[in-house]
């Protein structure tokens, strides 16, 4: 059984004093354990509204998304979410920051402190644990928002264009780390990316969505090899995926731009 | 930087000070009976500090305003926390609150004074009508500026209303507060004099009242540069106090 199953998931958001918006429509997902998924498609495809579905923050209108064959009612300890803009909180420190989750949680001081220790020692950001977030560069805030995610240990992480704020070389640099980490923990992970390249770098499927409302559109499985270095990215077979992701996206592109 | 800055802002001072004396030693003709001059202020500052009833008077004026001001920040804080998270709350009590805010509740001391007393309860009211509203305000404007990202994450994380208000909300609302007491200190301190005005038998607004009306005017002055005084390190402790509560703000607004 796939550890997450989305069936015929919709979701219509009623802005206020506008029309409607269907951001999903009869979308159907199905990942498996350990798996790591990219979800790519035309801007306001209902990507992010998905993973805030998975996540638990919101609910489907239609449809459903299940975990282990079980709907999803809110968030949970085996969920957890890496944002864009990264979302640390200004007023704690890179330690209080990761500790934030295992604090919600219940977790007891003693044994949080240890886990944002390991954690910040995982994402390279030892000598930091005091900083504030403001002290930070982007890479470095987003490692934080890495650690904080991975500190509750979830069997699902989901990211949402982790790398999108980030300068070209640094999102390189975070992309190898990430697979990295990756490597030796195995969560399953759904990646929500605007970057061909980085879709089919990182996964091991990566899964085309039509422009809004977003629904399953196309599917490339990733057969690179494990682990990837970044010379991969320079081999004719990494260019013939990105044409294939290219293909099915195009389409989709030109029906709203 | 921080040492010019003293010598510049003490200069102006002293300038002021002195101008001021000369004005009145040597070209202005002038009664002591209407005005007088930095050199006697100074001399009954000094007799003031030294036998008479200053330290009595500010102690009471103080009290007064201590309570009047730890009541506006307990009631103004929740007030407009539930003010700005709730909108709800914040439809039923804007009118009333921007009502109150706008008019000059001064005039109220009058009423207050009948109902409550020549005392400290009628005079920590006052300071706590004046000096509520910029905590209700500020703590509201600032809980309304809460990043709706930072509430996603916490309860991503599985994290309660009470959560958010403790770890998001209120961390958030902190720099508003510092703002909100420099505000609130202006307005408590018009609230100790006007209170000691109308009815009181001691405390420093009292003092400047009864001088005046003695026409002793350098012991009346001495009210008003205690006052002065205490205006400007109130309001540098509040800054200090930023610094402490706030150290996230630190790095983000150099000066």
């Amino acid at each position: 059984m796939p550890l997450i199953e989305a069936d015929d998931v919709a979701v219509t958001f009623q802005p206020a004093n506008r029309a409607p918006v269907t951001a999903l429509d009869g979308l159907d997902l199905r990942v498996n354990r350990g798996e790591f998924v990219s979800l790519v498609g035309p801007s306001g495809c209902g990507k992010s509204t998905f993973l805030n579905i998975v996540l638990g923050l919101l609910r489907p209108d239609v449809g459903e998304v299940r975990v282990e064959g079980r709907p999803i009612t809110g968030p949970s300890g085996d969920r957890a979410m890496v944002f864009q803009e990264f979302g640390l909180l200004p007023w704690r420190t890179v330690e209080g920051n990761v500790e934030l989750g295992l604090e919600l949680r219940g977790v007891a001081s003693a044994d949080r402190q240890r886990r944002a220790h390991e954690l910040i020692q995982l994402v390279g950001l030892t000598g930091f644990e005091r900083h504030y977030p403001h002290e930070l560069s982007g890479g470095m805030k987003q490692r934080v928002g890495l650690a904080r995610a991975l500190a509750t240990n979830p069997q699902i992480l989901l990211m949402d264009e982790p790398f999108a704020a980030l300068d070209a070389q640094t999102r390189d640099l975070m992309q190898a780390e990430l697979l990295q980490i990756w490597e030796t923990s195995r969560q399953t992970v759904i990646f929500v990316t605007h970057s061909i390249e980085e879709a089919a770098y990182l996964s091991d499927r990566v899964v085309v969505l039509s422009a809004r409302p977003g629904r399953h559109k196309a599917e490339i499985p990733v057969r690179l090899p494990r682990p990837r270095d970044y010379e991969m990215r320079l081999s004719p077979e990494f260019n013939e995926l990105k044409a294939a992701i290219w293909n099915a996206l195009k389409k989709e592109l030109g029906a709203i731009s | 930087m921080g040492s010019r800055r003293l010598v510049l802002g003490g200069l102006s001072v002293i300038a002021f000070a002195l101008s001021w004396e000369l004005l009145l030693s040597t070209v202005v003709r002038w009664d002591p009976f209407f005005i007088t001059k930095p050199s006697l202020i100074a001399q009954a500052v000094r007799e003031q500090i030294l036998g008479g009833h200053l330290w009595r008077d500010m102690a009471v004026s103080a009290q007064a305003f201590v309570v009047g001001f730890v009541m506006a920040i307990l009631v103004g804080i929740p007030v407009g926390a539930v003010m700005g998270w709730r909108r709800r709350a914040e439809y039923a009590l804007d009118p009333l609150m921007t009502a109150l805010y706008a008019s000059p509740l001064i005039a109220l001391a009058p009423l207050l004074i009948i109902t409550a007393g020549v005392g400290i309860a009628a005079k920590a009211l006052l300071v706590f009508l004046l000096a509520v509203f910029p905590f209700i305000f500020n703590t509201f404007a600032g809980v309304r500026c809460t990043d709706p990202l930072l509430v996603s994450v916490v309860r991503s994380f599985g994290g309660t209303e009470r959560d958010l208000y403790t770890k998001v909300i209120l961390p958030g609302v902190v720099p508003y507060l510092v703002a909100a007491s420099r505000l609130a200190i202006g307005r408590g301190l018009v609230g100790i004099l006007v209170g000691e005005f109308y009815a009181a038998s001691e405390g420093i607004g009292f003092a400047i009242s009864r001088f005046g009306d003695t026409y002793r005017l350098p012991e009346m002055f001495t009210g008003i540069l205690v006052l002065a005084v205490v205006a400007v390190a109130l309001t540098s402790v509040v800054r200090r106090l930023e610094a402490v509560v706030a150290p996230w703000r630190a790095g983000q607004r150099d000066r």
